[in-house]
């Protein structure tokens, strides 16, 4: 055997093994159905572009920057089910209608709500959780803003306590070049 | 071919200049760059009309006398003994506030000012045909006078009526811009764009934000501390607007200003990227020029072209119509 058919070789098994390498947590992670309910130490603060994070006056949070979120009537993100905007999204004032992830809270004046377009689905594996929420938006003042992103964290099987964070930096729109820093935390009541 | 004796420079000049209208777009990116002008001035049309930008400039009134007017409320009760206990406590972050103002005011101020004298300019720019249109009035008459040049090299003697066809094509280019009012209206863009310059930049966005930030902050600051402070400084609710109507003005007014500021605080976002598109092509102002020049080019061209070099010389065809004398017939 060539030295070069040794390297063709080992580039094939290299290049045979990563996927498989990658896909091993996946494998061995179990999926998650049921509710996360969105309670205490859950929050989104939105960082500048300059640095430092917005100021929400109407925050509950002694530190007005943590804009402090509870599980609307929906009971929090239900896995495997996108839960929209109801129609119109908006009341006249641009207050977010969406109540089913989130109660709709008072962002500098306006309540802002959350939706999701397409069916979230969790992850496990030991006590890692692992959430995919790509279509998570949040709706404010007759806008919408993607904040979606693959949110990782841990959950305890035993006490059904879970807590998840991610960020997303928003493109266009008023808040340009702004990252959503979200952390949600609570329990999660299996199906 | 073209008949023997028939000149063909005129052609190929008019080949040239036609294939020099189709490509002038490629060269200046027009059509990938002109849409997306078409798209900054869709974005701004909603905000571009006087009734709204009154509505700016008076959305700023209302923070600003709100500002005077927070100033004088903790100056008239901070010396009393309830104010000392509530309002003295509200004063520091009100006054950083107050501070801030001055800033904000004068840039978004000024910026409203002037976007506000530019409305005839962007008016001027809105009342031309879409710049999605604009590489098509450059490639289609191109494209007209190639045919032209490709059928006078084909057909025998054709030049004749084709340069007629040449000159009607010239008028029409130079008649194109003054029928869409270019001449006046071209300048006027240029003088929006040069306007925007400054307004359109990240730079100036992330400043905007920044005012919005200290804005919403400022309002937070006279809803949730000011005017439940002067409440707990033994002022009632009747006191305080009929004192201080401009903090409750502010108040009544927020939502509403925010309902205003960031849609425009987007399209403002949403626009840097389309107004570098447009402001790398060519100034406005040569526009007009760019439909003018060719034509009167082709004019010229079509008339010396064909222009008689003496007698029998014009027409060529001539050469082959039956002569009895030329053939021997006598």
């Amino acid at each position: 055997m060539t030295n070069r058919v040794k390297l063709r070789l080992s580039a094939a098994l290299v290049a045979a093994a990563v996927p498989m390498v990658a896909a091993v947590p996946a494998l061995a992670a179990k999926q998650l159905h049921g509710v996360f309910h969105i309670g205490s130490g859950s929050y989104i603060r939105m960082g500048t572009p300059k640095g430092g994070f917005f100021p929400n006056p109407y925050s509950k949070d002694s530190n007005k920057s943590y804009t402090l979120i509870a599980s609307g009537v929906g009971g929090g993100v239900r896995t495997g089910v996108e839960q929209r905007a109801p129609s119109p999204a908006f009341d006249s004032h641009g207050n977010s209608r969406a109540n089913s992830i989130i109660t709709p809270t008072n962002f500098t004046g306006i309540l802002f709500g959350v939706v999701t377009t397409a069916p979230p689905s969790f992850y496990l594996s030991g006590d890692k959780l692992t959430a995919h929420i790509r279509h998570w938006y949040a709706e404010w003042n007759k806008q919408t803003f993607l904040q979606g992103a693959i949110a990782s964290g841990t959950y305890n099987s035993r006490t059904h306590h879970y807590v998840l964070s991610w960020h997303t930096k928003v493109h266009g729109g008023p808040f340009d070049g702004y990252t959503g820093y979200w952390r949600l935390s609570g329990t999660f009541s299996p199906t | 071919m073209a008949a023997r004796g028939q000149k063909r420079w005129p052609l190929a000049v008019l080949a040239v200049i036609g294939i020099g209208l189709i490509l002038a777009p490629v060269a200046f990116g027009m059509f990938s760059k002109a849409p997306d002008g078409a798209s900054m001035m869709t974005s701004f049309s909603p905000f571009m009309t006087r009734h709204r930008l009154d509505g700016f400039q008076a959305d700023m009134r209302y923070i600003g006398n709100a500002v005077t007017q927070g100033q004088r409320a903790i100056h008239d009760t901070d010396g009393t003994p309830a104010g000392a206990r509530t309002v003295a406590h509200v004063a520091p972050q009100f006054h950083a506030f107050a501070r801030q103002w001055v800033a904000v005011n004068s840039d978004m101020g000024g910026m409203l000012v002037k976007i506000k004298a530019n409305l005839p300019n962007y008016q001027a720019v809105a009342a031309m045909p879409s710049f999605r249109l604009f590489p098509w009035f450059f490639v289609i008459p191109g494209a007209i006078l190639l045919l032209l040049a490709g059928a006078g090299l084909i057909r025998r003697g054709a030049w004749r009526a084709l340069r007629w066809v040449a000159i009607v094509l010239g008028v029409g280019l130079i008649l194109a811009p003054v029928g869409f009012q270019m001449f006046s209206r071209a300048p006027k863009g240029a003088q929006m764009m040069t306007t925007f310059k400054t307004i359109e930049t990240l730079h100036h966005l992330r400043r905007i934000q920044g005012y919005f930030s200290e804005m919403a902050g400022g309002q937070g600051v006279v809803q949730l501390q000011l005017l439940p402070a002067l409440r707990h400084a033994d002022l009632s609710a009747a006191q305080i607007h009929a004192r201080y109507p401009a903090l409750g003005a502010l108040d009544a007014n927020w939502v509403h200003i925010l309902n205003d500021m960031t849609p425009m605080i987007a399209a403002m976002s949403n626009n840097i990227g389309n107004y570098q598109a447009i402001s790398s092509l060519p100034s406005f102002r040569l526009f007009p020029w760019f439909f003018v020049l060719p034509g009167l080019l082709v004019i010229v061209i079509a008339l010396v072209g064909g222009a008689r070099r003496g007698r029998g010389a014009a027409d060529p065809g001539r050469r082959n119509v039956f002569n009895p004398v030329n053939q021997g017939v006598t």
